[in-house]
């Protein structure tokens, strides 16, 4: 079991010598059941930080979000950052370093095992406790979930409202970390991994498409999928014409020259268009933490989107997305035994 | 020129766009063999000579489909005879993910395909096209992906 008390100090430890720049962890959110995402500055404020199966965001986020600031702020405080980093959370880390978007040097990683049981699903839980309104979710040993509503609190078994994700997760340990809170437990094996997508690809065509067509068909195009991935770092994206980037000598010609991939309106051929290019985009770099389906307003099951590709790799080219940041990418190497036979 | 009309059209009148991109050094001068060797193929297919099967995006592909190609052909140097020497590999494990993400969200299969033409298979070149207009001629126009633009 984590303990959260040792969390806090080795974060207070870090602030109080100034080793770090800024802390990102979790605290208690004011609005909700699920814990808030917080920068913590000052060594008091590191008693604010919470470890509990509320804690579902990827802080590698952040990490993202935190470079831009500093190259807006033209800031020349070089010291690392620290994050609080889940097994999933890691494993992001491990990609941003794989494809030098910071140094391992400019951050420290404070791994949480969440061990058993993983995050909850705050959907499922609601679901699981019908009119009840959730206030708080603990750990409560090692395969459930202590969960207080308004009428008390009550024990749930963690398999029925944990995160999808969760249930499939291969290495809940982190695999790169400095410091390390909780048990090392590495497969959770709870599902079979890839068990939708396969489910999915023995469906007909017709049903695939007309499923998909359905999901493009809803897409409000607020981008929320691609805000909240720590992998959508790029400043200019393709498939978004209001992100390029202006500067003092773009002349009028250039700006009406770029290409445009795809329309901006949230027409279905040109949400497939987005959402195909941001899985193609992800391909061996998604690392499964499901944060674009928690976001996405109108419920589009991004995750077995991203997941079809993530199963070619880990299947078909034994490629596990953010286990070794030495290794070089998925699309930037081959083997001689890559699949030939689908070609002509 | 009756005979010609009757192998150019089928009985719907469909006559599938399909959009392929050549490797300069091999596919292009194999679709140019084909050409110089006389060899009767349709010709359904728009050319887009890129410099290597590996600088392929697979934004081209879906931007191909998008704006309505009923058919998108990459084709590129054999394994091994790269003139970048490693192009070809990068490529192949690039559009075996685009096509298995095309099958997954439910495109027809047999919408996106790729080959490998030297630059002496003008008579492979021909053959990969023949096949290929007549896969799709079966499956007719491609609406999935097309935007509706006016």
């Amino acid at each position: 079991m984590i303990d959260v008390a040792q969390l806090k100090a080795h974060a207070k430890g870090l602030l109080e010598k100034g080793t770090v720049r800024t802390v990102f962890g979790y605290r208690k959110s004011t609005a909700g059941l699920l814990a808030e995402p917080a920068g913590i500055t000052e060594a008091a404020q590191a008693d604010d930080l919470i470890f509990d199966p509320s804690c579902v965001q990827n802080l590698a986020l952040y990490l993202v979000n935190d470079k831009k600031h500093q190259a807006e702020k033209r800031s020349d405080d070089k010291r690392p950052v620290a994050v609080v980093a889940k097994g999933c959370d890691s494993r992001a880390i491990t990609v941003l370093l794989q494809e030098n978007h910071f140094s391992r040097e400019s951050v420290h990683v404070i791994g949480v095992s969440c061990e058993g049981t993983g995050v909850v699903d705050a959907r499922k839980l609601a679901r699981k406790l019908g009119n009840k309104k959730a206030l708080a979710v603990a750990f409560d040993g090692a395969d459930a979930f202590a969960v207080t509503t308004n009428e008390g609190t009550q024990s749930i078994a963690a398999a029925e409202v944990m995160a999808e994700r969760c249930l499939e997760c291969r290495s809940a340990h982190p695999t790169l970390s400095d410091v390390v809170f909780g048990e090392a437990k590495a497969e959770r094996g709870l599902h079979t991994p890839f068990q939708a997508v396969k489910a999915k690809i023995k469906e007909s065509e017709e049903d695939r498409w007309a499923y998909w067509s359905r999901q493009f068909d809803r897409c409000l195009r607020c981008y929320a999928c691609r805000s909240v991935c720590p992998m959508c770092y790029c400043d200019e994206c393709v498939v978004d014409s209001i992100s390029f980037v202006i500067a003092p000598d773009t002349t009028a010609e250039e700006k009406a020259n770029r290409i445009k991939w795809i329309e901006r309106s949230p027409a279905k051929s040109e949400s497939a268009m987005y959402h195909m290019v941001r899985a193609i985009h992800l391909a061996g770099r998604c690392i499964d933490c499901a944060e674009c389906e928690r976001v996405c307003p109108v419920n589009i099951p991004l995750r077995l989107l991203n997941t079809r590709l993530e199963m070619e790799a880990f299947e078909t080219f034994q490629y596990n997305p953010g286990s070794d940041p030495e290794l070089p990418t998925l699309t930037s190497s081959f083997r001689d035994t890559d699949p030939n036979s689908f070609i002509r | 020129m009756a005979k010609v009309e009757q192998t150019a059209k089928d009985e719907t009148g469909f006559e599938p766009k399909i959009v392929a991109f050549l490797c300069k050094w091999c596919s292009s001068a194999g679709s140019d063999l084909a050409g110089v060797s006389r060899l009767q193929y349709p010709s359904n297919a728009v050319p887009i000579t890129i410099m290597c099967s590996g600088s392929m995006s697979p934004m081209f592909v879906l931007s191909a489909f998008n704006k309505g190609a009923d058919g998108v052909l990459v084709s590129g140097c054999h394994p091994g005879d790269c003139h970048y020497l490693k192009g070809n590999f990068y490529a192949r494990r690039k559009i075996y993910l685009v096509q298995k993400l095309l099958q997954f969200i439910g495109l027809e299969n047999d919408r996106f395909r790729m080959s490998w033409v030297s630059a002496a298979e003008g008579a492979k070149f021909a053959q990969v096209m023949h096949d290929f207009v007549t896969d799709i001629k079966k499956i007719g126009p491609q609406t999935r992906l097309k935007a509706k633009r006016p």
